[in-house]
């Protein structure tokens, strides 16, 4: 694929030109000094700076909320779909996140494709800003997923000392390029070198977190892990579900009807498998009724060779948001170490 | 792009109760042309709208030859179930499916069949017990046990003394707790496996019901012989989408509503390994 370079002085312009043809999501600073990809309506507002965005790119492709159906209940029952559909740029995001899509895609795309999701994630492009140095809670090295990538992304950017280096990744990637050519350039070999030696740097820059994620994936595969080791994670873990809320691949979804007039909505929620609720029958029938259950059918999914067969990889991308967002100590970072240790 | 997710609409039938707190109901879509689409095959099973209530999923009930509408049967229970209870011939609800895999039919020929059914669990096992019985040329005998808690429990009475009276049929009731009029055995249904005579050996087993009465028969039939995937059951669980994309009915390394709900008693053991 190819490789271009955008001067420092152009970016800017590249990404007024982005705001023009589309919505553009990127880093966004808020007062907190924290950042969250939200939509920007101004080159000024990316963060390029930043390290970590607090919530994946989850939300923009599933909602938290979202109404799937309409229906009128009147004389004669009407049911419609309702759809969302714009063209969405997502600008200077990171690689662990852009790959936690393509977990997603393989979850909501195949044989059936869930049409919500689709209809969203065919008009979005993913131009990714490669990380130069992790963060304190990140092991992206470990999930495969950062912080550089070889392929997933529509673009790849990297800020060299004189500007970006634009990798394309894709079709869509590609034609992005063309259209914007007069701003762009070659890249020339000792740009790409330059990439490569700060890649290699930024592999350096990862901290005390990690995840054991071959020897999780070989126990669970084989369930092999001891029943104390679920038991002890859940003495720690207190369901509280952030961890599924803020996991790039999480995607679990339940549905619930709401009255509104003379008709109503159908509404899909996220939902956590870590929830007592979650599996349980109206006959009030559990089959996940002790939190351990719970708990080892979770990194089951996540980690396990028939998922990841299932999903074209295993579903930890090392954002370490659940290192973050646990209270405890049960995120997945924790909980490969358990699993490792027997 | 079709929406897996918008339901077709179906007009409520009839209503027939089974029993104090269970009841079939016979759907017919109101577009003609979605029955052709629809046809489904005995095992499979379907979404059900209750506009404002939810949706839940069903098993069909109904024989899959010869009919334009099909049944459900329904025990009330939760809050879908309690909302179509108190619908009435006429109504509409939203319908999705067929959905998930079915029995094997053509891959059992030449084989004594025996149905094993405990309580509601007889309702999945009826579309399965209607075609071997028509095609009842193809296989070397039928028996159909079927147990429930109370002669108040037996669902589909009517067809039950039916099915007794049936030549080419052996159809044997029991409940666990007899009462005043009932003249019958009693005992769990597990008690009428010594009523088999046939060489298990070319036999294949359908077991439905609730998940006690499933792990206690099908001890027995494994005791009896049975081959592991000669011993074929069918699943519930919490189906939301029925698609394989909410997740809420994965077992395992396996989505119930996908990759089910019929499985053989050798992939349910792989399941319970990986998730017990």
């Amino acid at each position: 694929m190819n490789a271009y370079f955008l001067p420092r002085d152009r970016v800017d312009e590249l990404v007024g030109r982005l705001l023009r043809a589309a919505e553009v999501i990127a880093p966004k600073r808020v007062e907190t000094g924290d950042v969250f990809y939200s939509p920007v309506s101004s080159p000024g507002e990316v963060a390029w700076d930043y390290k970590t965005a607090v919530e994946p790119l989850k939300r923009f492709l599933l909602p938290q909320q979202e109404t799937v159906l309409r229906f009128s209940t009147g004389e004669k029952l009407r049911v419609e779909p309702v759809l969302e559909e714009k063209d969405r740029i997502f600008l200077a995001v990171r690689n662990c996140d852009v790959t936690g899509v393509n977990v997603l895609d393989a979850m909501f795309g195949g044989e059936i494709e869930d049409p919500y999701y689709m209809a969203r994630r065919r008009r979005a492009t993913f131009i990714s800003l490669a990380c130069l140095e992790a963060d304190e809670q990140c092991f992206c090295v470990c999930g495969d997923a950062g912080p550089f990538l070889k392929n997933g992304y529509d673009q790849q950017w990297t800020p060299l000392a004189e500007g970006m280096l634009i990798e394309v990744g894709s079709d869509k990637g590609q034609a992005l390029a063309d259209a914007h050519q007069d701003l762009l350039s070659p890249a020339e070999p000792d740009q790409v070198a330059e990439k490569l030696q700060l890649a290699k740097r930024a592999e350096e820059t990862f901290g005390e977190f990690r995840s054991y994620i071959a020897a999780a994936m070989r126990r669970l595969t084989l369930a092999e892990t001891p029943d104390e080791v679920w038991e002890r994670l859940a003495d720690h873990c207190v369901e509280c579900g952030g961890c599924t809320f803020l996991c790039p691949t999480c995607s679990c979804f339940t549905v619930t009807d709401r009255l509104e007039g003379d008709g109503g909505v159908r509404e899909r929620h996220w939902d956590a498998c870590l929830y007592n609720c979650y599996a349980r029958e109206a006959s009030g029938h559990n089959p996940r009724a002790e939190h351990s259950q719970r708990l080892r059918a979770r990194f089951f999914h996540k980690l396990s060779h028939q998922w990841a067969q299932r999903n074209g990889r295993h579903a930890c991308v090392g954002c370490g948001r659940c290192v973050v967002g646990c209270q405890a100590w049960a995120h997945m970072s924790a909980a490969t170490e358990a699993i490792r240790r027997g | 792009m079709s929406n897996p997710y918008l339901p077709d609409i179906a007009t409520i039938q009839r209503v027939k109760p089974e029993t104090y707190d269970t009841t079939s109901f016979t759907l017919k879509f109101d577009d003609p042309g979605v029955w052709e689409r629809f046809r489904f095959r005995p095992g499979q099973f379907v979404e059900i709208s209750v506009f404002g209530a939810g949706e839940a999923p069903f098993c069909i009930s109904s024989s899959a030859h010869g009919r334009e509408d099909f049944d459900i049967t329904v025990r009330r229970l939760g809050r879908v179930t309690q909302a179509l209870h108190a619908m009435g011939e006429g109504a509409q609800v939203g319908v999705r499916g067929p959905l998930g895999n079915s029995f094997p039919l053509d891959e059992v020929a030449g084989k004594h069949v025996l149905f094993v059914g405990g309580g509601l669990g007889l309702a999945p096992l009826r579309p399965q017990i209607l075609e071997v019985y028509r095609q009842r040329d193809k296989f070397q005998s039928i028996t159909v046990l079927y147990g429930a808690r109370t002669p108040d429990d037996l669902i589909y009475r009517d067809e039950l003394e039916q099915w007794q009276n049936l030549e080419g049929m052996r159809c044997l009731l029991t409940v666990d707790v007899g009462g005043d009029g009932w003249t019958g055995n009693v005992g769990v249904v597990g008690s009428l496996l010594s009523e088999v005579k046939f060489d298990v050996g070319q036999a294949v087993v359908f077991v439905c019901g609730p998940p006690i009465m499933i792990r206690f028969v099908v001890r027995d039939l494994v005791a009896m012989g049975f081959g592991e995937d000669d011993i074929i059951s069918t699943l519930e669980r919490h189906m939301r989408c029925g698609i394989g994309k909410c997740n809420h009915c994965i077992h395992g390394d396996k989505y119930i509503c996908l990759d089910g709900p019929v499985f053989t008693y050798r992939q349910m053991k792989a399941m319970m390994e990986l998730e017990p």
